[in-house]
């Protein structure tokens, strides 16, 4: 071979590995800095995202009373004054920031043995709670419900930070739960509770959607004096969504004072009497008792034997368990489509 | 010589037996008070409430080492029971003055604050605030509190006018249409509970009576009333004495019966009405506290009212201690505390009495 074809080849080789080299090297450095430019871009993205994140860590948060509350940091001592306060931090994970409960509270768990084996303090009754005790917790973070102006005044009046949980139905119910996974930074889980939650109710809905016939309900609040749902609470929302017409739909108050005459004359088809646990015996007696009612023998729930119970904690405390109860009144008013 | 054993008294040996009495139980309230403090839920060394109270002392404020004094404890002194003990004394003063009056007044051992409708009156202002409820604030001020002294002050207003024969108000009159007043307000009140749905609650437990969610601004709203209500009754302890002759022997003694009577159910109102509102219906200090001192210490009315106004302070301030802590966390409305204890106390000190007791 002549070794000059040899060296034109090894030239000619040389000359193209270099130009491709170069070639390659110039291709990838452009793409390398396109890279760099999209690293820079998400770089930036992130930084903007975090700004946001921290503005959004300057909490406003406004409350069921249209109170604005402004959080700098994110509470580590929560003191809940209500049952289902307490349901809903738990339900969203904010359990290990709760210190302070009430003596009603006892979902999920049995908190009084909490409280006795000393990992939990009790601030007194639902009614009456003690504000030495909840001041004793140090708490930077006090949910508050119905029926506690005084408490809360008092608490806000020395700096507390409060929010009040009052709502008047589901919607408002899960706006709550809401609120309180933003305030305890559980936005996620919150988000994920409630899309359950509204999934689970949105089932129920289409389910009894079919129904052909949409039975009358009475829900007994109280006997002697006789209480029933109006159309001011959730309970009312709860028959109305589980297929059912509350034979109080006229009256505009949550609860109200009724009369046997109005039952009879109203003769729902159904009747829910409340049951609450550990409670003693039932307010209402036994169904023996309830259809033995002067006068109530002419109801068609009693005439068909439609007396049930529900668990009273579930129907009444505006937590995430709503839908419990909303799942099981759906079964009871409609057993034929379950 | 006149030997006095066993004899009158002078009427300056007895006015330096008053002062010393005053005094002693002067020394007492302020004892009570500053004990009672030491009260509640939360565990508080004595040693701390001291230290947080002498710190707040001019020139004392300097000599005592606060460092290890935590902002939760003094919180909970400062904020949450000095205000309601200060209430406790000044809701006791004020219906035990007010109860010498109406008893002095009507001549009537029955008689309590509440016989001229300010308990109905300030039942109803503050169901109807809770029922409507009024924002529960406005500006502020709890609005309870206000419509409640709004009410009473409304309610004794319309039972003296009711009353009134010309410019005379026979105490006859005044005693009956404060029942029947009371009576039609408390139907009201009944009227309301039924409407007030869910919120009955807070109407029942606003009725019990308490001093759980005091702050300071109620106190400073209704300290300056009170100081000068039982300040002007006071200045009329000598005409009450006169008054207990009967009105007409008061007429040819030479006090102006009329006037006399209507400062006098004025300020007494008032003052009740401004106790009522931040406390709720307390029972039973108005009308037995004037008993007791009077057991104590006789029926003359410049001594009967300034002892009577010590020891309802004295009283309602252990009262509301023991509702704090007697089933803690959760509290007693103290009218169930006043009640159960000053009843058997008083069946006692009427049963020691041997002699006759009259006002």
């Amino acid at each position: 071979m002549n070794p000059k074809y040899v060296a034109y080849t090894m030239t000619a080789i040389a000359i193209i590995s270099v130009i491709s080299a170069v070639y390659v090297y110039a291709y990838y450095e452009g793409k390398i800095a396109d890279m760099r430019s999209m690293i820079s871009d998400l770089q930036s993205d992130i930084a903007n995202l975090q700004s946001e994140l921290y503005k959004y860590r300057n909490l406003t948060l406004v409350d069921d009373r249209g109170y604005v509350l402004n959080l700098t940091s994110y509470p580590n001592r929560i003191v809940s004054l209500a049952p289902s306060n307490t349901e809903i931090l738990f339900a969203i994970g904010a359990d290990d920031k709760v210190v302070g409960v009430t003596d009603y509270c006892n979902y999920p768990y049995n908190f009084s043995a909490w409280i006795e084996a000393g990992n939990l303090t009790s601030v007194g009754d639902y009614w009456t709670p003690n504000i030495e005790a909840i001041v004793v917790l140090e708490p930077d973070l006090i949910l508050a419900a119905f029926a506690q102006e005084e408490v809360v005044n008092t608490l806000r009046g020395m700096g507390y930070k409060v929010l009040v949980l009052d709502p008047d139905n589901i919607d408002d119910i899960l706006k709550d739960i809401v609120l309180v996974g933003r305030a305890t930074d559980r936005n996620i889980e919150a988000a994920i509770l409630v899309n359950n939650l509204r999934h689970r109710i949105d089932a129920v809905v289409s389910k009894v959607a079919g129904a052909t016939f949409t039975p009358k309900v009475y829900y007994e609040v109280w006997y002697d004096p006789l209480w029933s749902v109006g159309s001011g609470g959730w309970e009312h929302e709860l028959i109305e969504k589980a297929g059912g017409i509350n034979i109080f739909a006229d009256q505009t108050l949550k609860y109200f004072e009724t009369s046997s005459e109005a039952i009879i004359e109203r003769n729902p088809d159904i009747m829910m009497f409340p049951l609450g646990h550990g409670a003693g015996p039932p307010f209402w007696g036994s169904f023996d008792q309830v259809k033995a009612r002067p006068g109530w023998d002419a109801i068609s729930a009693v005439q068909n034997d439609r007396l049930y119970t529900i668990d009273a904690d579930i129907v009444s405390r505006p937590g995430p368990r709503i839908v419990d109860a909303l799942e099981i009144l759906a079964e009871i008013i409609h057993p034929e489509l379950f | 010589m006149i030997n006095t054993n066993g004899v009158e008294t002078t009427y300056s040996e007895r006015v330096s037996r008053w002062k010393l009495m005053v005094i002693i139980l002067t020394v007492a309230l302020m004892l009570t008070i500053v004990l009672s403090l030491n009260v509640g839920f939360a565990q508080i060394p004595f040693s701390t409430v001291l230290k947080i109270l002498a710190k707040r002392m001019p020139f004392l404020g300097n000599l005592v080492d606060s460092s290890n004094v935590s902002y939760v404890e003094e919180a909970i002194i400062i904020q949450i029971r000095m205000p309601r003990i200060l209430a406790g004394a000044l809701v006791g003063a004020a219906l035990a003055a007010a109860g010498v009056v109406y008893q002095g007044i009507f001549r009537n051992p029955m008689a309590d604050p509440y016989v001229l409708g300010v308990s109905a009156g300030a039942a109803v202002g503050a169901s109807l605030a809770i029922v409507l409820g009024i924002g529960f604030t406005l500006l502020g001020v709890s609005t309870v509190p206000i419509s409640a002294f709004a009410g009473s002050l409304i309610a004794v207003f319309t039972v003296y006018n009711i009353s009134r024969v010309g410019s005379r108000v026979p105490v006859t009159t005044l005693l009956l249409s404060g029942i029947a007043v009371s009576i039609f307000l408390s139907a009201i009140v009944a009227v309301l509970q039924v409407i007030a749905g869910e919120r009955l609650h807070i109407i029942v437990f606003w009725l019990m009576g308490g001093f759980s969610y005091v702050e300071w601004k109620d106190v400073w709203a209704v300290l300056p009333l009170i100081c000068l209500g039982t300040a002007v009754i006071y200045f009329y302890a000598r005409d009450l004495n006169i008054l207990a002759l009967g009105e007409e022997s008061a007429q040819h003694l030479g006090v102006d019966v009329e006037k006399v009577k209507k400062l006098l159910l004025v300020f007494a109102s008032l003052i009740t009405a401004s106790a009522v509102s931040i406390s709720g219906l307390i029972a039973f200090i108005g009308l037995v506290i004037p008993h007791i001192t009077r057991i104590m210490i006789g029926p003359d009315h410049r001594i009967l009212l300034p002892t009577s106004i010590i020891v309802g302070a004295f009283f309602l301030v252990i009262c509301d201690a023991v509702a704090r802590v007697i089933v803690s966390p959760v509290e007693l409305p103290v009218g169930v505390i006043t009640a159960l204890s000053g009843g058997p106390f008083f069946i006692y000190l009427l049963r020691k009495k041997k002699e006759s007791y009259a006002i």
